[in-house]
């Protein structure tokens, strides 16, 4: 069965205004449009998407799959469902909805704009500081359909919290169509903290994009985990708009089994005086693929700014394979940018090291993956992302 | 306090290379091409019959394949309005002596006389479309040596030619090499014998002269086991008006534990188009080295490669780009393993200043089973204006096991902590700013013959003429 407006219709989401439904629609007509991506595009010359039958998921797990969880929130803080938001704030959320991550730029993006289910709006004003996390944890239970959040974040200026995703499914679950897209609006002056970790079943399909856009002196400091679904496309974006703005892109993937995982990155510095730092680091096991292409984008006017993208990839198994593309546009002369690119087995020097101390080798081996992403953990932008982070590395690692 | 020597290159350029000599032609093709200029090229040329057959199927090939649509813009580039075939004169002259008038004042502008009395083993000068003027030295040929140009290669050497013409680079590896195996004409031919090693760089100047007139030269260069080999090609073109076509191949055979390194320094004017496939095959223990460097043109296009073929074999290429105004570098290298225990290095470094655009693109490809692999790419990029741009798009892919693949670049402006250094020993800004980027791109240049050093300094000096204030 294929997916068509009557199944947009069958899935209508009550409740919803009309503006909504209307975008939906719109998104839907675009998806039709556009064909599927070929090895031809440059994106998507070594990621095989060909496997993948949107219209064997075509019916919704659920309209919300969503857990909530933060501490008392200030006065002025809104955090609820985007669907309820969607009504009840349209001033706050129609104009930036997808306005960042776009509903046409492939079909997975479009599918997303026009299925998108559950998902936060969280908005907090001007100048409100919140101290505890706030949590978001989108749930399935059950293979053959789709669950598609969307988040949807607004920072006022100066304000500042954490915010986490949290994407859990079953590895014994059947193969379903995941996407846990964010769309993140950072007010002058503001700082946030945003990680997502991804732990879909091992089956799903997961595609995702995640952008943000920094006005003048704001820090982001995004922290991206990926351990689930069979195959996972994330585009991770952020787009420099005011000067002093500062973006911290932080990736960590562990590929095992058949696992493919496909990383887009940019960092868009459209004016001067701003920075970025990006490090995605992965583990490769058994016959898992990775790929990973970032771009450095420095517009004409964006003089001192300062860039520096890498990727390093270490693989643990002879049949695994690992793909880094890091590219640089740069069209200022005044700037510092730098990038790199590894992609190596553990030094055997280590490893005898610490073999010749009697750790045995399993061990040592897990010692090393732990050391290799112990410098990127270190960044992780708060306590309660870190535990959990680290407790699901020491699981996945045994 | 000594300052530095001011050296004035830049003051007589126009007489010293912006010089052309009136068209003499004793055959001249007309423009555009079909099968019937092919066919003429060919019957010209006295070819036989398979290399005829050969170049109508490219030409088929040439026109099936779309353009590519990657890289640079060159939808500018009108097929029909070029001249495919020129000779200068029919016959080969043996001597400096017997060369045509008008073709000796070029060169002795270019100063390959004086050259030649130092310390070249051969000049296979390349005037027009086709080889004119070339010397071998004794020596080579008691070694067994071969070069000449490509041309005499066929009707000489026919065996040789046809093993291994074509099996680098076929046709069908893409349009431009599919558009020179149609049209081609000229280029050196190069065999080595076992165990030779040549001591003297060979070197070949040629340059286009004609307006409107492409340049498919030919070159093929085979070292047999245990041999070496240094090939230097390099150029100065005349300024012209109209866009012109450069379109070589170069292809490569580098058999067990021999040695090739190719150098190349490209100076057209910058109307030409530059488009260059080459490509090494690279066996046991050999090694090959390409030396590229590009200055000139309009749009280049060039990522010379090197197919690691049998375990032990290293590929190196060391990448110098120059963008002034209006002009596009897109070069870089390209490094495939085939087997295992193979190691490669790129090392790139690109200016780009009043607009000037310079692209590192490059492609590391690790086969499965090429296990033990080890490839590095370093790109660095200086931007000298806040108008130029510099992009890197290096595409790694590794299918094996147990390999260790390294990147990295940077992109910054000339620093001002050195420039600030050498302004307070009292040299001027704009020596300064030279001497700085001479400095960056000297691991090429101390890879250079010392003339060849000499002139790219100069060069340079030239080019940063009038670019800071």
């Amino acid at each position: 069965m294929a997916i068509t407006a009557a199944t947009l219709g069958r899935t209508e989401l009550q409740g919803e205004p009309g503006w909504l439904s209307d975008r939906r629609r719109a998104a839907l007509a675009t998806y039709e449009r556009l064909p599927m991506p070929s090895k031809t595009d440059e994106e998507w010359r070594r990621t095989d998407v060909s496997g993948f039958d949107v219209s064997a998921y075509s019916e919704l797990e659920h309209r919300e799959g969503l857990k909530l969880d933060a501490g008392r929130l200030p006065a002025g803080v809104i955090l609820k469902p985007l669907r309820e938001a969607a009504s009840e704030n349209r001033e706050l959320v129609e104009p930036r909805l997808f306005s960042l991550i776009g509903s046409d730029r492939d079909r997975f993006n479009a599918l997303h704009a026009a299925f998108f289910t559950g998902g936060t709006f969280l908005y907090v004003p001007d100048g409100v500081v919140i101290e505890e996390p706030i949590l978001g944890r989108h749930l399935s239970h059950a293979g053959g359909n789709f669950v598609l959040p969307h988040t949807l974040i607004v920072a006022g200026r100066g304000a500042r919290f954490h915010y986490l995703d949290e994407y859990i499914g079953d590895d014994s679950e059947e193969s379903g169509y995941r996407s846990g897209s964010a769309e993140i609006y950072l007010g002058e002056g503001s700082e946030v903290g945003y990680v997502s970790v991804q732990k879909w079943g091992r089956n799903a399909w997961h595609f995702a994009d995640q952008r943000a856009q920094l006005q003048k002196d704001s820090t982001l400091r995004l922290f991206d985990v990926t351990l689930g679904a069979r195959f996972s496309k994330t585009r991770v974006e952020a787009s420099l708009v005011g000067p002093g703005a500062d973006a911290e892109l932080k990736a960590i993937y562990l590929a095992s089994g058949e696992q493919f995982f496909d990383f887009h990155t940019l960092q868009d510095h459209q004016v001067g005086n701003t920075r970025s730092d990006l490090l995605f680091k992965g583990a490769l096991q058994d016959v898992a693929r990775t790929v990973y292409a970032g771009l450095i984008k420095i517009e004409k006017g964006a003089a001192r700014s300062d860039a520096y993208q890498a990727n390093r990839n270490l693989v643990l198994s002879d049949h695994a394979k690992a793909t880094s593309i890091p590219m640089l546009e740069i069209d200022n002369n005044d700037v510092r940018c730098t990038h790199g690119a590894t992609v190596g087995p553990i030094d055997p020097q280590h490893m005898f090291y610490l073999r010749s101390r009697g750790i045995p080798e399993a061990t040592a081996r897990r010692m090393l993956v732990q050391g290799f992403f112990g410098d990127v953990l270190d960044r992780i932008p708060f306590e309660h992302a870190r535990t959990l982070i680290e407790a699901e590395l020491e699981t996945r690692l045994g | 306090m000594a300052t530095a020597p001011r050296v004035d290159v830049g003051s007589d350029y126009k007489e010293k290379y912006g010089f052309f000599v009136p068209e003499d032609y004793v055959f001249k093709a007309k423009r555009g091409l079909n099968p019937e200029i092919v066919k003429e090229i060919s019957w010209m040329k006295k070819e036989p019959e398979w290399m005829l057959k050969m170049r109508l199927r490219s030409l088929e090939i040439f026109r099936k394949k779309p353009m590519p649509t990657w890289g640079a813009d060159l939808s500018v580039i009108d097929f029909e309005n070029i001249f495919y075939y020129l000779r200068a004169s029919d016959k080969q002259s043996k001597t400096w002596e017997e060369l045509p008038p008008d073709i000796k004042k070029t060169y002795d502008r270019l100063g390959v006389p004086e050259a030649e009395r130092k310390f070249l083993a051969g000049v296979s000068a390349q005037y027009e479309s086709e080889v004119v003027y070339h010397s071998l030295h004794e020596e080579l040929s008691k070694k067994g040596v071969i070069f000449t140009d490509t041309d005499s290669a066929l009707r000489d050497h026919p065996e040789l030619f046809k093993e291994y013409f074509g099996t680098i680079i076929p046709p069908a590896d893409n349009k431009f090499a599919a558009l020179n195996t149609a049209v081609w004409s000229g280029g050196s031919f190069i065999y080595v014998p076992k165990g030779v090693r040549v001591d003297i760089p060979l070197q070949a100047y040629f340059r286009i002269n004609a307006e409107n007139m492409g340049q498919f030269e030919r070159t093929l260069i085979i070292c047999d086991e245990g041999s070496f080999v240094h090939y230097i090609e390099g150029c100065t073109a005349p300024i012209y008006t109209s866009d012109s076509l450069h379109s070589a191949v170069v292809e490569i055979i580098v058999k067990k534990n021999a040695r090739c390194r190719y150098t190349t320094i490209q100076n057209w004017s910058t109307n030409v188009f530059n488009l260059v496939t080459k490509r090494a095959m690279v066996f046991g223990d050999a090694t090959m080295e390409w030396v590229d460097g590009n200055l000139g043109s309009q749009i280049t296009m060039k990522y010379p490669s090197v197919y690691l073929m049998e375990p032990g074999a290293k590929g190196d290429v060391l990448s110098v780009a120059f963008a002034g105004k209006g002009q596009h570098q897109d070069a870089g290298g390209k490094m495939i393993h085939v087997a295992p225990n193979t190691t490669s290095t790129i090392t790139s470094k690109s200016i780009s200043k009043n607009g000037g655009r310079t692209s590192y693109r490059g492609h590391i490809k690790i086969y499965p089973g090429a296990n033990n692999c080890k490839s590095f790419v370093k790109c660095d990029a200086l931007l000298l204006d806040d108008e130029s741009r510099s992009d890197t798009y290096p595409y790694n892919d590794v299918d094996a096991e147990n390999v260790t693949l390294g990147h990295e670049a940077t992109v910054s402006k000339v620093s001002d902590e050195q420039l600030f250094y050498l302004m307070s020993r009292g040299i001027p800004r704009a020596e300064a700013e030279t001497m700085i980027v001479n400095g960056f791109i000297e691991p090429f240049t101390k890879e250079l013959p010392l003339e060849y050093a000499v002139e790219l300094n100069r060069l340079i000096q030239l080019e940063m003429e009038g670019s800071v204030g």
